[in-house]
């Protein structure tokens, strides 16, 4: 028992160690899994994020106007996996350190990250398409004006176009 | 003298999940016990089958919170053998961290647990606060204190960059000394011996016969450690002890969670020191074949088995796993008989029992 009584000295010595959250600091690591942020100008609309996820927290579905996808991530569904980010190509989701989710009861079916992809005509048949994000360009290295062109087609006139350049060049 | 009935559980102080012992009681002695459970039977097994191998990784890390790396680390083995597929030697390393270091927060819950329930809460606030230190490094290295998403089809989903190896390898060091202190004083503190030796006791015998796994086992002196026995991932490059007891008493149980602990920390650190360089997971979505495949892995409560099938499509056939709970709580039903009843819940609190694992 002597023993013990040592070490309650020296925990009485030491002070509490517990922390003062909310009214002081707490421990907030830069690697933290918390609420996730959306960035709608890198989404290519993959869809990988909606197959991984196990909550079913994530949505994207066409706007009505066909303008453009809304992204919807419900932070209730969420589940803080970090399994969209891992397998997002251009990391255009991402988790934040901020672990903070009170919000009032009415709001706990909106209480969601969003989010609106714009998509752009395509430059020869003017179907709407998704734009490749700028972070998409650079994991494919230096991209020519060749492939910038072609990108801003839709994936049947790129094929068309591809087709019709190869065979210009090989005449 | 007379024979009576009495229920603890489910839903009890000591218990940690619910699960219901019927005790068949002669004065203060027990003579009996019938085990009932199913009160957290979630229906995962099923559900497992209508999610995806993605998402099902983030699923089976939900089955238990003590050991949820090592379901979807095993998982992960299991789907891996299907697909043929190879994770590069890195992965395996980080592998072995995160489940080394998972393996330190389990034993470490299990130690205050037991103080706990024989009424020692400062021993109980000691060893929370040392398992604090390696809830820090969790929370630092892998985003999030219990789930820590280590894993993912052919590798892992982290990586650890000199600095935090640094923060990792200061934390295990600072660990070492309070850990030698809450050994001596589980060795030998008397408030604690008089409720932990010589009671509850497995014999080897009986051991075998119920086949118990993980500490229970070798608390009885059956060296079986599924990474020593029949290595995965990088324990075949490393060096380390199967601790086992010989008096299969809860202080054997307990005892050899300690002392695996320091196990632990060795490996974490040899890990950190022989960490190959190279990639940490494929860089693709792997697909899985059809096929079926069997993989198990040590857990804290002992050998996790996984079987999977799949048909060539993303969504699993069939999975199905053992935990070590299973065989362990048989096993009560001896350590139990011809004890009183105020060691019935320190001897249930001894197997580190995980219902919601069990139940699934």
């Amino acid at each position: 028992m002597s023993s013990f009584l040592k070490i309650i000295l020296q925990n009485l010595i030491k002070g509490p160690s517990t922390e003062k959250y909310p009214f002081g600091d707490t421990f907030e690591p830069a690697g933290l899994r918390g609420k996730l942020r959306f960035n709608a100008e890198a989404c290519i609309a993959c869809g990988t994020c909606e197959h991984v996820c196990a909550g079913g927290a994530i949505r994207i579905t066409e706007a009505e106007d066909c303008s453009g996808l809304n992204m919807v991530i419900w932070h209730n569904s969420c589940c803080y996996c970090g399994l969209c980010q891992f397998f997002c190509p251009t990391k255009a989701i991402r988790h934040t350190i901020d672990y903070h989710t009170a919000h009032k009861q009415e709001d706990k079916f909106n209480y969601a990250e969003r989010g609106f992809i714009k998509t752009v005509p395509c430059s020869r048949c003017g179907k709407q398409i998704v734009p490749a994000a700028q972070e998409l360009l650079e994991q494919a290295g230096n991209s020519s004006d060749e492939i910038k062109d072609l990108l801003s087609m839709c994936e049947k006139c790129r094929q068309k176009e591809t087709v019709i350049r190869g065979a210009l060049r090989n005449v | 003298m007379s024979s009576y009935k009495i229920p603890i559980g489910p839903i009890h102080v000591v218990l940690e999940e619910p699960i219901y012992f019927q005790l068949e009681m002669e004065g203060e002695t027990v003579r009996g016990v019938d085990i009932r459970s199913g009160h957290v039977h979630r229906g995962i097994e099923f559900l497992a089958m209508q999610k995806n191998i993605y998402q099902n990784i983030t699923l089976v890390e939900r089955v238990c919170s003590l050991c949820s790396n090592n379901h979807p680390f095993t998982y992960c083995m299991a789907m891996e053998r299907i697909g043929r597929i190879k994770i590069p030697e890195r992965a395996e390393f980080l592998r072995v961290i995160a489940d080394e270091i998972k393996r330190i927060a389990s034993h470490l819950f299990n130690t205050a647990i037991l103080a706990h329930i024989i009424g020692f809460d400062s021993l109980f606030m000691l060893v929370m606060e040392l398992r604090e230190k390696i809830q820090d490094v969790k929370e630092s290295t892998y985003g999030n204190r219990m789930n820590i998403a280590a894993n993912c089809i052919g590798g892992v989903r982290y990586d650890i960059s000199s600095e935090q190896a640094g923060f990792i390898l200061n934390s295990l060091q600072a660990m070492k000394k309070p850990l030698e202190e809450i050994t001596k004083i589980y060795l030998h503190n008397g408030s604690v011996r008089r409720r932990i030796e010589g009671i509850g006791v497995l014999t080897k015998d009986k051991a075998v016969e119920y086949g118990v796994v993980g500490p229970v086992a070798r608390g009885s002196g059956i060296a079986y450690d599924v990474r020593a026995d029949c290595p995965y991932a990088a324990y075949n490059q490393l060096s380390f002890d199967v601790i086992t007891e010989n008096t299969g008493d809860i202080k054997a149980r307990a005892v050899v969670r300690i002392r695996e602990i320091v196990e632990s920390i060795s490996l974490v650190e040899q890990c950190l020191k022989a960490l190959p360089e190279g990639p940490t997971c494929l860089d693709y979505m792997p697909m899985i074949p059809g096929g079926q495949a069997i993989a198990k892995s040590e857990a804290p409560r002992g050998e996790l088995m996984y079987y999977a099938r799949t048909n060539g499509s993303d969504i699993p056939e069939r999975l199905k796993w053992r935990v070590p709970t299973y065989p362990n709580w048989e096993a009560l039903k001896i350590m139990l008989a011809g004890c009183k009843l105020a060691d019935v819940p320190v001897i249930i609190g001894s197997i580190d029992p995980c219902v919601s694992c069990t139940e699934r």
